[in-house]
């Protein structure tokens, strides 16, 4: 083989080897382990603090037990009290850390309410520039007994 | 405003559309590529000598092109830095894991063949030149100078093998992005094994227009008259390549059509309503049908070299437009179209965006200009302005 074909070639093949050591130093060793995904990564997030208490944990205790009967048979019911009101972890451990206010903007509503052609039509939703005058929605409707008769 | 461009029924995580214009651009760019490339291999593998005197730069407008090729997809990335990831860590289930090996086998077949084929110019330039110029071409040249006869006619040989090794892995590259598309079982308009084929075609056909249309801007500005054989010849190919398209862009219309499944409603509401114009008018018209006259008119005229040139021209400005508008018609209205073959919905290009018309020009300017310092550094011109034997 000619000299100068011999240097290309030594010069991929060390690219190739290049290409192999990055690799071996970027790839975490426990990828593959159990999928095809870093196998630590299941120990770092069972590690991860826990936010969220879950509703039933609100309606316990008799701390909150009014609101939650009157959520639990409605129409609400499937929306998490944490949705609105944050996560409740260190609350519930401790009840003087407060919780962030529920955020009761017409935006935070519309979330779910608000018009979209993508959404079934029995599904409740309105126009925002046609109900409610600006106003705020829960100015007339409970979000913890949202239906009117 | 939603509401204006959605019809029927879609569902609720098809309300954005994903793959933007520049998810367009990508099989654009890599089939200019391979295009280009066969073009090449016209002269460096089947041995037509009247295409020699582009087939050098024709190599060289594979390689501006392929340098960019991936850019789109990058750009596409919410984190581009994490694209390597595909090729540390390749999912085999996935045909696109192959996009980085595939582009990187390819980029070194064409790298090396540009190499042999300008090495006993890039010798002479570096035992010519001083200075920066000097150590740049000697670099180039790997520090091996020996341009002898057996070690031009030893890389003559070794270049010939590697554009037979070329052909296909251009065809892959390419074929391989088609394959994607037609891989995609739930899409009535991509889910056909002629995909790959189509995608192929239509790269050669663009590949060679393209080169048609670089090989005049380069003449006319280098002012230097046209070798009209050449000329000529590459419009044939690209006459030849053109039917072998239409048919087979055709022939998947035809036997959707004919078939008549449970998807062709919403088929034919995608064809006459959201791509009718792009479709009928741009890819099949424009992009097809005038070109393959005029340039049946080409190969009828006898003499009139200036008529034909224009002609060449148009038809090739018009197959290069009509080849974005098939990649347009594939890509976006594969995605018009909801997955529940009851609803369409709209794609609405923004200028100003990560995904907008804006970094899409940028992206396809960009290998115009990497061709301009590639030609300064290894100039193909030697070739265009020999007198035609």
């Amino acid at each position: 083989m000619q000299p100068h074909l011999k240097r290309a070639f030594t010069i991929l093949a060390l690219i190739i080897i290049a290409f192999i050591f990055v690799r071996s130093l970027v790839v975490p060793e426990s990828f593959g382990q159990y999928g095809w995904y870093r196998g630590d990564s299941v120990k770092e997030l069972r590690n991860l603090t826990v936010n969220y208490a879950g509703s039933i944990s609100c309606g316990e205790e008799n701390c909150h037990e009014n609101i939650y009967t009157v959520w639990v048979k409605d129409r609400h019911k499937t929306v998490n009290c944490e949705t609105c009101h944050s996560p409740a972890q260190k609350h519930v451990l401790n009840a003087r850390e407060p919780l962030t206010p529920a955020d009761d903007s017409r935006d935070y509503c519309g979330k779910c309410h608000f018009k979209r052609i993508s959404r079934p039509e029995t599904f409740p939703q309105i126009d925002p520039e046609a109900h409610g005058e600006d106003l705020r929605c829960v100015y007339c409707h409970n979000p913890h007994k949202p239906w009117f008769d | 405003m939603l509401e204006n461009l959605i019809w029927g029924y879609v569902y609720p995580n098809e309300s954005e559309i994903q793959w933007s214009i520049l998810i367009v651009l990508y099989p654009y760019i890599t089939g200019l590529v391979a295009g280009a490339f066969i073009a090449s291999s016209l002269y460096h593998v089947f041995g037509k000598k009247e295409i020699k005197p582009v087939a050098r730069f024709a190599l060289l407008t594979a390689l501006s092109f392929l340098l960019v090729a991936m850019l789109p997809l990058l750009v596409h990335l919410g984190r581009p830095e994490r694209g390597i990831e595909i090729m540390f860590t390749p999912h085999l289930t996935s045909a696109m894991s192959g996009f980085g090996y595939i582009f990187s086998f390819y980029l070194t077949i064409v790298v090396l063949e540009i190499w042999l084929s300008f090495r006993e110019d890039i010798v002479n330039k570096a035992l010519s030149s001083h200075g920066w110029k000097e150590l740049l071409y000697s670099s180039l040249a790997l520090f091996s100078f020996d341009i002898s006869e057996k070690a031009l006619h030893d890389d003559e040989k070794f270049a010939r093998k590697l554009a037979i090794i070329g052909i296909p892995s251009a065809a892959f590259l390419h074929g391989y992005v088609g394959f994607i598309f037609g891989g995609i079982k739930a899409n009535p308009w991509w889910s056909t094994p002629l995909m790959p084929i189509i995608f192929l075609m239509s790269a050669i056909v663009s590949g060679i227009a393209l080169l048609i249309l670089l090989y005049i801007a380069a003449m006319k500005i280098r002012k230097h008259v046209i070798d009209h054989k050449c000329l000529q010849s590459l419009a044939h190919y690209l006459w030849i390549f053109l039917i072998l398209d239409v048919t087979l862009e055709l022939l998947e219309i035809v036997s959707m059509k004919y078939a008549s499944r449970e998807d062709i409603d919403i088929i034919n509401r995608l064809l006459s309503d959201k791509i009718g114009f792009t479709f009928y008018g741009v890819q099949l018209t424009l992009g097809i049908f005038i070109p393959f006259v005029l340039l049946l008119m080409v190969s009828l005229i006898k003499n009139r070299e200036t008529l034909k040139l224009y002609m060449i021209s148009i038809s090739s400005i018009f197959v290069v437009i009509g080849v974005f508008a098939m990649r347009w018609n594939v890509v976006i209205g594969g995605q018009e179209i909801s997955k529940s073959l009851s609803g369409t919905l709209t794609y609405v290009p923004v200028f100003y965006s990560q995904e907008g018309i804006l970094p899409a020009l940028i992206i396809f300017i960009l290998p115009f200009i990497i061709l301009l310092v590639v030609t300064s550094i290894l100039p193909p011109w030697k070739d265009m302005e020999e007198e035609p034997s």
